[in-house]
């Protein structure tokens, strides 16, 4: 494979990991909770997708209609939760944590640790290329990365344009002048956990579109996800799609180039390399927020 | 319009306010007036609904608010102006402002709000597309009163709307709070600028080490030696 091909290939996956980071941005951003369960839902989204689309024969993007609501209400219950306790960032860290292996177990009880996969006549989007000269944009990571743009994309507009959106933008910058001006903490802590679990769903399902489900992915995704998140400028949204673009494509290109140890190690040092350049993620002007 | 009875406040353990009493009559200006650590801020802040931790009555138009938590005294009609501005510095001058409409009392009519606004200070429809951070300590002044008058207070709280302001801005800020007052809103104003202060005000209270010391029509506290020693004690 090319290095131009292996960049295209790369970008278009990242639109998934972004995907994947976005509501973990937002949530560490704006509710100043590191929420790792965040990777235990979108597990749970996938291995759902593939569970309902099998017993229905249905179309897997359909299943979102049930997995959508359903992690948006786990993602709203569990910030109420981290609420009740009075987690701080350190600390939700370690207690996500806890909650992410215990979504782990529970995939793995219910699914056994056996390789899943949508049988490809349920799923269109399974495989094929579309081809423009020479280069294939392949299907299922199309699909994903039209989805993140999308949905990113839409998310940012409504930040930016709507009442809510400045309240969550003026919440997250000091909750008590919020409060003071009508703003109820609560109500918009739970939406925007909501909204966070929703997104989780969708990249479940659109992972699953792809790939093979085993119920360690979590692990795998990690890594890639965390530097997405942070180079994009935690709370950033438009920056965590740039961000997942720019590793994705990195870490294909780097996958060509060298072998696959040698690789993450090249990847994660550029990434640090950037981290030390701009602290605040690529594309934060001045300060940190 | 705001009635203050037997105050107690508390940051943490430590008690800041004693016993307040202190009422604010509709369309009136009350000032609150003291040396740093008096309490002022703190009785604000228990007004507002940012500090819980008190003990007493706070009434608006007779409604409880004691122990309502901010983004409902709000609702009932009370902006506040904190010490420091507190504007958000990421949002833009016109998003501040559109943020002070936040309230549903407030966010239909906002455009025409806006329009006050931008009458009353000119400066801000000039800069409305600036990064609220970016504007100067004068300019935050007026955004941070600007953004209160967005939620169509009839109660408006200002904590030290003077500090670190050159004296012509100082000329601007004031002859606002003339306007709004004239408008009809009641004015809860802290100040260190006791001569401009009371200027604006009809009545004004002393606040000295967490309690009312004196309180009173603005030309009995005038001569009051209290008064003059707390100023010259600065
Ligand atoms: N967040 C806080 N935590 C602990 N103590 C506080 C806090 N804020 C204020 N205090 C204390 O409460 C007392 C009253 O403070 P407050 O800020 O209300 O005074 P102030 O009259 O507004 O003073 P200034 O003129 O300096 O603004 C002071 O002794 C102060 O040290
Ligand atoms: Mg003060």
């Amino acid at each position: 494979m090319s290095a131009v091909q292996a960049a295209l290939t790369g970008a278009l996956l990242g639109g998934l990991y972004a995907m994947m980071a976005v509501g973990l941005s937002v949530s560490w951003g704006m509710l100043r909770v590191i929420n790792l369960a965040h990777f235990g839902m979108i597990l749970l989204g996938s291995y759902l997708s593939f569970a309902l689309a099998t017993s229905w024969q249905v179309d897997p993007l359909l299943t979102l209609l049930v997995t959508v609501p359903l992690l948006a209400a786990l993602g709203a219950a569990l910030h109420w939760v981290y609420e009740r306790t009075g987690l701080v960032e350190f600390t939700s860290l370690l207690v996500s944590f806890g909650v992410m292996i215990i979504m782990i177990q529970l995939v793995h009880n219910i699914w056994s640790a056996d390789f899943r996969r949508l049988a490809p006549e349920l799923n269109r989007y399974g495989s094929g290329s579309w081809f423009v000269g020479e280069l294939a944009f392949p299907l299922p990571t199309l699909v994903a990365f039209g989805a993140g743009v999308v949905l990113i994309g839409g998310g940012w507009l409504l930040l930016r344009t709507t009442f809510l959106g400045r309240a969550l933008r003026a919440f997250a910058e000091d909750r008590d002048m919020a409060a003071a001006y009508g703003i109820d903490h609560r109500r918009l802590g739970m939406l925007l956990a909501g909204a966070s679990g929703a997104t989780a769903a969708v990249a479940g399902t659109l992972w699953a579109l792809g790939n093979t489900l085993v119920p360690d992915a979590p692990f795998e995704w990690i890594g890639i996800v965390f530097a997405v998140v942070i180079l994009g400028g935690i709370g950033q949204v438009l920056g965590t799609l740039a961000a997942g673009v720019l590793v994705g494509a990195l870490t294909s290109v780097a996958s060509v180039l060298w072998e696959s140890t040698t690789s993450l190690l090249v990847v994660f040092l550029v990434i640090i390399i950037a981290l030390l350049l701009r602290p605040a993620g690529l594309f934060v002007r001045g300060a940190a927020r | 319009m705001l009635e203050v009875r037997e105050l107690d406040a508390f940051h943490g353990h430590a008690q800041a306010l004693w016993g307040v009493d202190l009422a604010v009559g509709d369309a009136e200006v009350v000032s609150v007036i003291g040396p740093n650590g008096a309490g002022k801020s703190t009785l604000v802040c228990a007004v507002a609904g940012l500090l819980r931790t008190v003990r007493g009555r706070i009434l608006v138009d007779g409604h409880d608010l004691t122990t309502v938590a901010a983004h409902r005294v709000c609702e009932r009609g009370v902006a506040i102006v904190p010490e420091g501005r507190r504007v958000f510095g990421h949002l833009t001058v016109h998003e501040n402002l559109l943020l002070g409409a936040h309230r549903r009392g407030a966010r239909s009519g906002h455009r025409a709000t806006l329009a006050e606004v931008h009458e009353l200070f000119p400066r801000l429809a000039e800069r409305a597309t600036q990064p609220a951070r970016n504007l100067s300590g004068g300019e935050q002044q007026m955004l941070a009163i600007g953004r209160a008058l967005m939620a169509r207070p009839r109660m408006l709280l200002l904590d030290e709307p003077s500090l670190g302001l050159a004296p012509v801005v100082l000329d601007e800020v004031f002859a606002a709070v003339r306007a709004i007052h004239a408008g009809g809103v009641s004015v809860l104003l802290v100040e260190q600028d006791i001569e401009r202060a009371l200027a604006v005000s009809g009545r004004a209270y002393l606040l000295a080490e967490g309690r009312v010391v004196t309180a009173g029509p603005v030309d009995q506290l005038r001569d009051d030696p209290q008064v003059r020693r707390s100023v010259l004690g600065q």
